[in-house]
């Protein structure tokens, strides 16, 4: 299972995940099997640069990391219709660190 | 932290106003950073009696532009034929030119130019991101646009992070969004903790309410709504209030058609300081108030004003065929 986490720094398993999706400037993407975290890295996000259409860039570069859930605190129109599209889980949750969301998700992964 | 947008959909039905006696008010009592989230047309400065004298004002560019390099440019043409915009040109000198105003930054010009490093792709201008102190205790973040240059998401995004990096856990941020439901607006509203929506009672105004209503259910986002010069359409305004209450929107009060705003306006002084006693003013301040009292009791009017079912807003995808 992979997950990728919006967050505005670059501060790995301790940053803290970003009240928006497609304009977020980095994703931190953790693996994530049998309750524990295999490995994760940081990304920067190219929607974070788009000056328009952010969160299908995201969505692709999501894609492209072969993510399957994606968490940040709210995604716009066109990147919840884009990730269910491609069947990514889209949840909601922001304002902790990308520790404490495994913590609270662990169960649904 | 807690982040507001006021909308409406429509322009030019009150949202600066509302959102600078909003502002005014919460300041008093708390830290606040307003934001102008209308590069287009930028007046939230204006409203509050500020001129063009910016505490720091720093370049804002994003889009790329073509640039043919005279030295290397060979004047074979071929740029300008395929150019989808037509926006090559050629000068007295029979130079080959890029008119930056109406380029796209497509890059069909390089792929097709025989010599390598003739035509380079370079920022221009956008406009200008700025922040000054206001005298009534808040700092504001504008940004201004060149004529002919997109305003995006990115921009507000910008605005919204310089706002953030100024405040700490109690701020109130006050976003007043551009008309609309487009790319500013959705970056207005992704990440605010509720909307405030001004409306008057025109149709046009009423559906737009309507329209920009719905980006905020997709969000999730609790939302309140301001009926603007109600006493011109009573029954309209009737209608308005009985949309709010049917859709869970809390009216947060209605504001009687009052020429002490456009003469305030006039004057570059907001309308609840140059005629405190006005029917308006005490309106807008009943709204303001209003806010602070949501405030005051956060989890419970987010609980109750909450959209109680998501409702995303899906565009509409057509698809290439065979897809």
């Amino acid at each position: 299972m992979r997950v990728a986490f919006a967050t505005e720094e670059n501060n790995g398993l301790d940053s803290v995940v970003s009240s928006r999706f497609g304009r977020a400037r980095y994703f931190v993407i953790v693996d994530y099997e049998g309750g524990e975290v295999k490995g994760y890295r940081v990304e920067a996000n190219p929607g974070s640069e788009a000056r328009s259409g952010a969160g299908i860039k995201a969505v692709q570069k999501l894609i492209n990391e072969r993510v399957n859930v994606a968490v940040a605190g709210s995604f716009g129109p066109n990147a919840m219709t884009a990730l269910e599209e491609m069947g990514i889980k889209h949840v909601e949750m922001s304002g902790i660190t990308v520790k404490e969301a495994l913590n609270r998700l662990k169960d649904q992964l | 932290m807690l982040e507001m947008a006021i909308a409406s959909g429509k322009g030019g039905v009150g949202k600066s106003t509302v959102s600078a006696t909003i502002a005014i008010t919460l300041a008093k009592r708390r830290k606040v950073i307003a934001v102008d989230a209308d590069a287009d047309a930028p007046n939230m400065h204006l409203i509050l009696g500020l001129g063009e004298e910016w505490e720091w004002e720093q370049p804002y560019s994003e889009s790329m532009v073509a640039r043919i390099v005279t030295e290397k440019c060979i004047r074979c043409g071929e740029c300008r034929a395929v150019c989808p915009y037509k926006a090559i040109y050629v000068d007295e000198e029979g130079n080959y030119v890029v008119n930056p105003v109406i380029c796209e930054g497509c890059e069909t010009c390089s792929l097709v130019c025989p010599v390598k490093g003739a035509i380079v792709r370079e920022k221009t201008l956008s406009g200008m991101l700025r922040m000054t102190r206001t005298k009534y205790g808040f700092p504001l973040i504008s940004a201004r646009l060149e004529p002919g240059r997109p305003n995006s998401g990115k921009l507000v995004t910008e605005e919204k992070t310089k706002a953030k990096e100024m405040t700490d856990d109690d701020t109130v941020i006050v976003v007043d969004s551009a008309a609309g439901i487009g790319c500013q607006v959705v970056s207005s509203l992704a990440g605010a903790n509720m909307a405030i929506l001004v409306v008057e009672p025109t149709p046009a105004s009423f559906n737009a309410l309507k329209r920009v209503h719905r980006l905020t259910k997709h969000f999730m986002q609790p939302a309140a709504v301001v009926i603007n010069k109600w006493d011109m359409n009573p029954d309209l305004a009737g209608e308005i209030e009985a949309y709010a209450r049917e859709n869970n929107l809390d009216l947060l009060g209605k504001i009687p058609f009052d020429d002490s705003i456009p003469k305030s306006m006039a004057m570059m002084v907001p309308v609840t300081e140059a005629f405190p006693d006005s029917p308006a003013s005490k309106a807008l301040l009943d709204v303001a108030r209003r806010v602070e009292a949501i405030l005051d009791e956060w989890t419970s009017w987010f609980m109750r004003f909450r959209p109680k079912k998501p409702e995303p807003y899906r565009p509409i995808i057509i698809k290439p065929e065979g897809f």
